[in-house]
């Protein structure tokens, strides 16, 4: 990790000049995108500057406290992302959301840094923020994808899904196919970075570890770890919302809840 | 042979606050005909017999037992619903016809003769067992659904207008067939209809939907 060559602050002045090009492109073809991009060129540095500040102060206290709250600060946010993306609700939907988040990325977070890399303290906030921040990342695509469209479909196949139940189907066997259905898509993106990966892109964190100087092989190791971590955790998200989303919406009279189901207000 | 069916004082809520009410028992092979003006609830009674739609209050007995001690699958196996649009699965008809003997309530095992022979009487081509139901006409799926009822051989038929995309013969033929099933099983049927004298070929006593 010796041959890092840290950024000064002129050289981020500098990267800045690279955001006045897009601006410029967007004045000179009339694209109308310049104020949007500084709104968003403003919040990534806001952003990501408190990140940074915030994480140097939990990083700098070897107490579980900070740590934890920060990921209750995590979670949340990524709760409320993967319920924003799918176009209909249901009551509920946050929490069945938040609950997912907690269990499965949780549980496949901490199962990487205390069994695998033997992380000690279990709550070291090196290791235990990023990783649980990429697995948030992509459980909550997955997630949000298998929610919106289990929603869709349970709405769009109504009918069919009574006629299954009319003719004696249990609320189970009417649902199958719409929940495997649902989980399949939510995993669909998860699978899909797993099979270009390397050939068509460097993954970030591959890419921090080796301009951070690290050997390209023990940073591919590490990657190793983060893919199926990311496969494990996406596909409990999506099981395990499918599951809650299905206790809402099939009720103990073995009854559709269509009524349930409400379009997106925004 | 049969069942009997107790529909005691059931109320459903429609939509701008209004209720609907009906009360009747429905003896083994005798049918019934909820009548009443568009939109005054029929439907969402027969929902609610079949225990698809919530009711407010009352509630339906099967041989004096209720759906909950029954069993829901149970129950909507015995009393079946076939709703006024046809739903069936991607797939052939045949697949959409053995499905319900896959699931697991079904006592009996898909009848392939059975299936063919109650298709042709409906007037359906002979081949239409291997095409794909989804590209049949509205006609011909409510033919189709209205079989998937008649294999399962439940002891009620919930009928959400059965005929409303047949042509006079094929209506016939489904009456037939009803007829059929009656005398040889002792099933009895609830029928939603704007014909009175369809109601009046099938021996249907008329039972006025309420507020």
């Amino acid at each position: 990790m010796s041959q890092t060559i840290a950024l000064g602050w002129i050289d981020l002045v500098v990267a800045t000049s690279l955001v006045l090009v897009a601006g410029a492109i967007s004045v000179a073809l009339r694209l109308g995108l310049e104020k949007r991009l500084a709104v968003a060129s403003i919040r990534t540095i806001v952003q990501l500057g408190l990140l940074g500040y915030v994480l140097r102060w939990v990083f700098g206290h070897d107490t579980p406290w900070p740590v934890l709250a920060w990921i209750a600060v995590m979670i949340g946010t990524a709760g409320r992302a993967a319920v924003a993306r799918a176009s209909r609700r249901y009551g509920r939907i946050h929490l069945d959301a938040f609950v997912t988040l907690a269990l499965t990325a949780l549980a496949t977070t901490f199962t990487v840094t205390s069994v695998i890399i033997g992380v000690d303290p279990w709550h070291k906030a090196q290791y235990v923020i990023p990783l649980l921040g990429m697995v948030l990342g992509n459980s909550l695509t997955g997630i949000s994808l298998a929610l919106d469209h289990l929603l869709e479909s349970l709405d769009a196949k109504r009918e069919l899904i009574e006629a299954h139940l009319a003719l004696g189907a249990s609320r189970w066997e009417a649902a199958r196919d719409p929940l495997a259905e649902a989980v399949r898509r939510g995993m669909i993106p998860i699978i899909n970075s797993m099979s270009v990966v390397g050939l068509v892109s460097l993954p970030g964190m591959m890419t921090g570890q080796i301009l951070a100087g690290e050997d390209p092989v023990d940073a591919v190791k590490y990657q190793l770890v983060v893919m199926f971590m990311l496969a494990a955790s996406t596909a409990l998200g999506c099981i395990v919302v499918a599951l809650l989303a299905y206790r809402r919406l099939f009720d103990a009279a073995h009854r559709l809840r269509a009524d349930r189901i409400s379009a997106a207000s925004s | 042979m049969g069942a009997r069916l107790c529909v005691e004082d059931l109320r459903v809520a429609l939509d701008p606050g209004r209720v609907a009410r009906s009360h009747f028992t429905l003896e083994p092979g005798a049918r019934c005909a909820l009548a009443g003006p568009s939109g005054s609830g029929k439907t969402t009674l027969l929902r609610a017999i079949a225990q698809l739609t919530p009711a407010a209050s009352g509630r339906v007995l099967l041989d004096d037992a209720a759906p909950e001690a029954l069993g829901y699958p149970a129950f909507r196996r015995r009393v079946v619903y076939v709703g006024q649009r046809p739903a069936l699965a991607a797939g052939t008809v045949e697949a959409n016809l053995a499905a319900p003997f896959s699931y697991r309530t079904a006592s009996n095992a898909f009848d392939r003769d059975a299936a063919r022979r109650h298709l042709e009487a409906l007037r359906l081509p002979t081949d239409v067992l291997a095409r794909t139901a989804r590209e049949l006409s509205v006609g011909e799926q409510q033919r189709v659904a209205f079989v998937r009822a008649l294999l399962v051989a439940p002891d009620v038929f919930l009928l959400d207008e059965p005929t409303s995309a047949l042509d006079p013969d094929a209506e016939a033929a489904l009456e037939g067939l009803l007829d059929a099933d009656r005398d040889a099983r002792g099933s009895s049927a609830v029928i939603v209809t704007h014909q009175t004298a369809q109601a009046e070929r099938l021996g249907a006593a008329r039972v006025e939907v309420g507020a």
